[in-house]
């Protein structure tokens, strides 16, 4: 009888039911968490996300009601945010409570970097559908293009939800990997003389401006593209909080707390939903594939929208083009990218305030374009 | 250079304001499937059976098609005036209503005053009482509980030509005729764009608007923020100048120092909303009193004794 018993419960472990590709993924979710933890690569999102694979990929059998994907669970029920989408524009909201505008107002043509970037998304939008993939699920893949976790979750969620998990992990896996991926592109595409062009000092930016800006900003952009309101919404009402000057509290609990729990929950429920059966496919390949292609292309974008934009522009006015990069929304890593292959060059040419304007626009250009792909495709 | 900015934010806010208005007008409205002889097709709410007209609101905005007009004859465009002020007048995005050619407009505002039977063509026509905006010849031929109408919702001819409308297989009022709308986005997508090329060139194209739009606005507003301290700065040197004081140049260092100083204040304080962002330092005069002072607020230092005993 006891035998009986102890047969029955080696059954219900998860050495019974385990199988290499659950061994694979946990190994991948010990992989995020060693760089995380010891190469510092994007910890607070590397740290949940590896142990949400870790949690995700215990073998289980079904009808315990504790997976992500069974009907009621703890782990189904936190996973409902990233479903439905509404954990992304709750980040989104912490973005715009601690993110200063100021080097984007004090130079408003920065803002057409942070356009010319989101060529990533839609270059890897038209391989993708070479590849085979449907007109959604390529848009829900090219959105990596824009570096941008939440946005790629959000607009995954309503286009492509069973590719969500691959799409997620891609997306953070290449913003931590941005001072990898960039520094080539941007070397290889610019000549030492545009490298050492030396930008204008921002303005100062009064506290009206700061205050007006997301109110027109989201006017703006809602106005052309509604679909993107929940991030838009967010963002820039999170700025605004930040800047009205009279809800300090607000503001910070919506860049602090607020900002900091749903990150551990989108963190780990978005690991766990890396289940090997669901993940471990060859779409899962041909994604991490596109992530990559995506990020050069929008790494590619900006800097050579910069390029070209500066034939118009004034020899007093030009703009160095390794900062381009920072068109992508991965705030404030491609700024720091841009900073330090700046230093390289010029160790007294500081171009980290200056890239912060295409790299918050690159958040808002990111919005729309995931606005206009729902808008298409949803 | 002023003015010139200013009629440019102006014109494209109206271009702007002009496109998104176009795009939600009477003119998206179109006739979409009618029904002239009806035995067992679908019952009014009075439980009638009546030949019907629907309309489609082909845009993705909300319509309001209160004042506009449906008529059978050329001569007299205003034979039934839809109603305004009914909530129902107005149509969602991509959504359909239904007309009741039965002649009995008292029955309300989706009952109107002739019938199909009666007509040769039905016209739309705008609430400027002129304009036709939709107009359809009725095949008089149609068998009964039959309808006509648009092959793909709210594609096809507008001038009564009839192209893209046939007979239906299955009659479908307030609902899709067999149509784009049958599929998803996604596969509609596929076959209208497979490259991917247009959506791409459309998109890049919005968030580039969108961007040169906020460009523009933020160029303006800084402007006239600058000119704002301009003014500020030559009023505060005429004043030193009158008073004989003059501010020497301050160096970037020294701004450095100043803002560092205020960044260590603010973050280490517990400092208010809105702060005057001004130290000073001034004695304080506390007059003496038990509550505040310092020796009933401290426990005696301890000491050691050597000799315990």
């Amino acid at each position: 009888m006891i035998i009986d018993n102890l047969k029955q419960f080696w059954e219900y472990t998860g050495f019974a039911n385990c199988d290499w590709t659950y061994l694979l993924m946990i190994l991948i979710g010990l992989l995020f968490i060693y760089l995380a933890i010891k190469k510092e690569w994007e910890p607070m999102l590397l740290v949940p996300i590896g142990f949400g694979i870790i949690i995700g990929n215990i073998p289980l059998f079904q009808g315990l009601s504790v997976g992500v994907y069974e009907e009621g669970s703890v782990l189904n029920i936190l996973y409902y945010g990233v479903i439905k989408g509404f954990y992304p524009p709750l980040i989104f909201l912490g973005i715009g409570a601690m993110t200063d505008f100021s080097a984007l107002i004090s130079n408003p043509k920065l803002l057409l970097i942070g356009a010319a970037a989101q060529l990533g998304i839609f270059g890897a939008y038209i391989v993708a559908l070479w590849l085979g993939f449907s007109p959604a699920e390529a848009g829900a893949i090219g959105i990596i293009g824009g570096a941008d976790g939440p946005t790629a979750i959000f607009l995954s969620s309503r286009l492509a939800p069973d590719l969500m998990g691959a799409i997620a992990v891609s997306a953070y896996s290449y913003m931590a990997l941005v001072p990898v991926i960039q520094p080539p592109i941007m070397k290889l595409l610019t000549t030492k003389k545009e490298r050492l062009i030396r930008m204008k000092p921002p303005r100062p930016v009064s506290p009206t401006e700061k205050k007006l800006f997301p109110i027109i900003g989201f006017l703006v952009t809602a106005f052309i593209v509604p679909s993107g309101i929940p991030l838009l919404g967010m963002l820039f009402f999170g700025n605004l909080l930040k800047e009205s000057g009279v809800t300090r509290r607000l503001a910070e609990t919506a860049r602090g707390p607020l900002i900091d729990i749903v990150t551990i929950l989108i963190g780990l429920t978005v690991g766990c939903s890396t289940q090997a059966d669901k993940f471990l496919q060859v779409r899962s390949v041909y994604i991490f594939l596109l992530g990559a292609f995506s990020f050069m292309v929008a790494t590619f974008g900006g800097v050579m929208f910069v390029k070209i934009f500066n034939l118009f522009l004034k020899p007093g006015n030009k703009i160095n083009p390794l900062i381009g990069n920072a068109g992508v929304s991965a705030v404030p890593d491609s700024a720091r990218v841009s900073q330090l292959v700046g230093l390289q060059y010029d160790k007294t040419n500081h171009l980290l305030m200056h890239a912060m304007g295409p790299n918050v626009a690159g958040v808002i250009g990111s919005a729309v374009a995931a606005g206009i792909l729902l808008a298409f495709l949803g | 250079m002023n003015k010139l900015r200013l009629i440019l934010v102006s014109g494209l806010v109206a271009a702007l304001s002009v496109v998104s208005l176009n795009a939600q007008s009477q003119s998206d409205m179109r006739l979409n499937e009618l029904l002239i002889y009806n035995t067992s097709d679908f019952e009014d709410d009075f439980g009638f059976r009546n030949g019907w007209i629907e309309l489609f609101n082909s845009s993705y905005g909300t319509v309001d098609i209160g004042g506009c007009f449906l008529s059978n004859n050329r001569d007299s465009l205003t034979m039934y005036i839809i109603p305004k002020a009914d909530v129902l007048t107005k149509i969602p995005p991509r959504q359909h209503t239904l007309f009741w050619a039965d002649k009995e407009p008292f029955r309300g505002t989706f009952h109107i005053n002739f019938s199909l039977e009666e007509s040769d063509t039905v016209f739309f026509v705008s609430s400027d009482g002129r304009t036709i905006i939709d107009m359809i010849a009725v095949p008089k031929d149609l068998d009964t509980n039959i309808s006509y109408g648009r092959v793909e919702d709210g594609s096809g001819s507008v001038d009564g030509s009839g192209e893209g409308w046939s007979v239906l297989e299955r009659t479908s009022p307030s609902t899709n005729n067999a149509g784009v709308d049958d599929e998803t986005k996604s596969q509609v997508m596929a076959k209208r764009d497979p490259n991917g090329l247009f959506i791409t060139l459309t998109a890049m194209s919005v968030v580039f608007l969108a961007l040169i739009i906020l460009c523009f606005i933020f160029k303006f507003t800084g402007h006239i923020a600058v000119n704002k301290l301009q003014r500020k700065s030559s009023a505060a040197t005429a004043d030193s100048d009158a008073s004989g004081t003059h501010v020497k140049e301050t160096s970037a260092e020294t701004y450095a120092a100043i803002a560092f100083a205020l960044h260590l204040y603010q973050e280490e304080s517990e400092a208010h909303d809105n702060e005057s962002l001004t130290i000073t330092m001034s004695h304080t005069d506390r007059t003496y009193s038990p509550w505040n002072s310092k020796i009933y607020t401290l426990r005696e230092t301890p000491s050691v004794r050597k000799n315990p005993r």
